[in-house]
């Protein structure tokens, strides 16, 4: 392929990646009652009413909750793990590995029904947020593994031997050493974390309880019967909420998230 | 690489957590689920007393099922192809060494990531919709006078299906690109090779990992895809996943919905094999 002719194409995968986030913000501005095009006018009107939708606005507080306890939780033991795999596993390294992606790699909804089964066989079920909150915390634990171990990558043994030699006690070389080493990694992670929580559907919808419906369950429950651009509304303001905390992480605190 | 030796059970307690939610929370529900595959339905209840074998029977006595387990591989074999097509050239594009506005192309690549699926999906209903902006700029135009069947449809299902996991498809191909050392290809056209042999026979080649990894992680998501053909194929076009979910959350057959799940998962786990061995696969995680 030529070089123009490759830039154009590409140009147009970028616009087909793009076209349903704009489309979607687009149609959050539309005046009229109905999502039609062109629009009729711009409003803010349907911004008005998702912030009066009670049911939407409990949606919201209970998904930047469910995210926040998922963040610490997985951040904790997924930076412990992280620490394992790099510092002290040796032969078990791969299968740390590949134990730690695995909730990445198996079905979502596979994950979710097994789930489901398993919460009432051992008594937990659904009335509460304890499932669902274990189902987010399986699935973010990856993102938490991935950015710590490779913020790891880089570490020299050496420079902890060399703090040892000199009398550093444990803790004092954790703090001065491994801290600041491993630092943007679960900051990082965390927030991806978090991201990734806030937007969980399949595990959410299978182990909601009464009245624990996250924002993308009740978008999606919205959606199976209404057709106003409110959703839109509520779509654009769960896109900017995500968009900032990507855009504070890379650009205020500098950090480059590893996805993969 | 580990500092001195690893002693004592110190170091294990770094892992005990994150292990043990992996054995408990994710393991025993797996054996679990397969256990209630063979459970007796249940009258009232999600499942009865004993074990039997009647609902992989129920699945295999019922075409309406296999058809549906056959449509739903169909999609995502269409799907993970358009996906190896189309996102082949942008994965090339994003590794050449003297790409401008890389880190903007890039972070468009990822942009879908940061979005959840039932907004993307919910997008792609605005545009796809007998009344959706696709239909309506055609009909305004006076170039159609029937809305096109977009929505409610195989085709509709996999449009958006592309557009949920191309990222997943560019990723890895990048990735496997960026591994090739370029002095490879500079030989090979030194030596004579026009730039389509030297992409054929070095490029492609070496770019297989990454193409490998892309088509697996596209096909099996496709499969296990929930919100995408729910909301896009509406009642009229069910995947397996929806059939099995639907089951579960709307009339509690746990022991039917699981082997549905299984059957789909094994049927899955099968083909993505045989594709590891008819294409050479070095199996590797990550």
């Amino acid at each position: 392929m030529s070089r123009p002719f490759l830039t154009g194409y590409c140009l147009l995968i970028y616009a087909f990646l793009l076209a349903p986030i704009l489309v979607v913000v687009g149609a959050s501005f539309n005046a009229g009652a109905f999502l039609t095009f062109p629009p009729q006018g711009l409003s803010f009107r349907w911004y008005i009413t998702f912030f009066n939708n009670e049911v939407f606005m409990r949606a919201i507080r209970t998904s930047l909750w469910v995210a926040f306890v998922t963040m610490i939780i997985s951040g904790v033991i997924g930076t412990m793990a992280a620490l394992f795999h790099v510092l002290h596993a040796r032969r078990s390294k791969d299968v740390v590995r590949i134990a730690m992606l695995a909730p990445l790699l198996l079905p979502e909804v596979l994950t979710a029904i097994s789930l489901l089964f398993f919460v009432y066989a051992i008594g937990i079920g659904t009335q509460n947020m304890v499932g669902m909150i274990i189902g987010h915390v399986l699935i973010t634990l990856p993102f938490v593994f991935i950015n710590v171990s490779a913020s790891l990558e880089s570490f020299d043994p050496s420079w902890d031997m060399a703090a040892r030699s000199l009398g550093a006690p444990k803790l004092v070389r954790f703090r001065r050493i491994m801290l600041p080493m491993i630092k943007s990694g679960v900051i990082g992670g965390c927030l991806f974390a978090f991201i990734i929580s806030f937007d969980i559907f399949t595990i959410s919808f299978m182990l909601k309880g009464v009245g624990t419906s996250t924002l993308p369950i009740q978008l999606f429950d919205y959606l199976r019967t209404n057709f106003t651009p409110e959703a839109a509304a509520v779509s654009t303001v769960s896109i900017v909420l995500t968009l900032t905390v990507v855009i504070i992480s890379e650009k205020v605190l500098g950090l480059r998230i590893h996805r993969f | 690489m580990s500092p001195g030796k690893t002693k004592g059970i110190g170091p294990y307690l770094l892992i005990a957590p994150a292990g043990l939610l992996l054995a408990v929370f994710l393991v025993l529900p797996y054996l679990n689920i397969g256990v209630m595959s063979f459970r007796v339905p249940g009258q009232g209840t999600p499942y009865g007393e004993g074990f039997t074998l009647v609902n992989y029977a129920r699945f295999f006595a019922d075409s309406f099922y296999i058809w549906q387990v056959v449509n739903t591989l169909w999609i995502g074999f269409l799907t993970t192809a358009i996906c190896l097509v189309i996102g082949f050239p942008v994965a090339w594009q994003l590794t050449r060494p003297n790409m401008r506005f890389r880190g903007l192309a890039y972070g468009l690549v990822l942009s879908p990531l940061l979005v959840g699926i039932v907004i993307r999906s919910y997008g792609w209903t605005i545009l796809l919709g007998n009344n959706g902006l696709i239909n309506r700029t055609l009909t305004n135009m006076g170039l159609i006078d029937s809305p096109l069947p977009l929505m409610y449809n195989a085709l509709g299902i996999i449009i958006a299906l592309v557009h949920v996991f191309l990222p997943f498809m560019i990723l890895p191909i990048m990735n496997g690109i960026q591994g090739i050392d370029p002095s490879l290809e500079a030989a090979a056209r030194s030596l004579g090779a026009s730039r389509t042999t030297a992409f054929r026979r070095i490029v492609l080649p070496l770019s297989m990992p990454g193409i490998q990894a892309g088509c697996i992680l596209v096909f099996v998501l496709s499969l296990s895809a929930y919100v995408t053909p729910s909301l896009i194929g509406g009642l009229k076009v069910k995947t397996m996943a929806v059939t099995v979910v639907d089951a579960l959350i709307d009339t509690f057959q746990w022991p039917f919905g699981s082997a549905l799940a299984l059957m789909l998962s094994v049927t899955g786990a099968v083909i993505v094999v045989i594709f590891g061995r008819m294409t050479r696969m070095k199996w590797k995680v990550a």
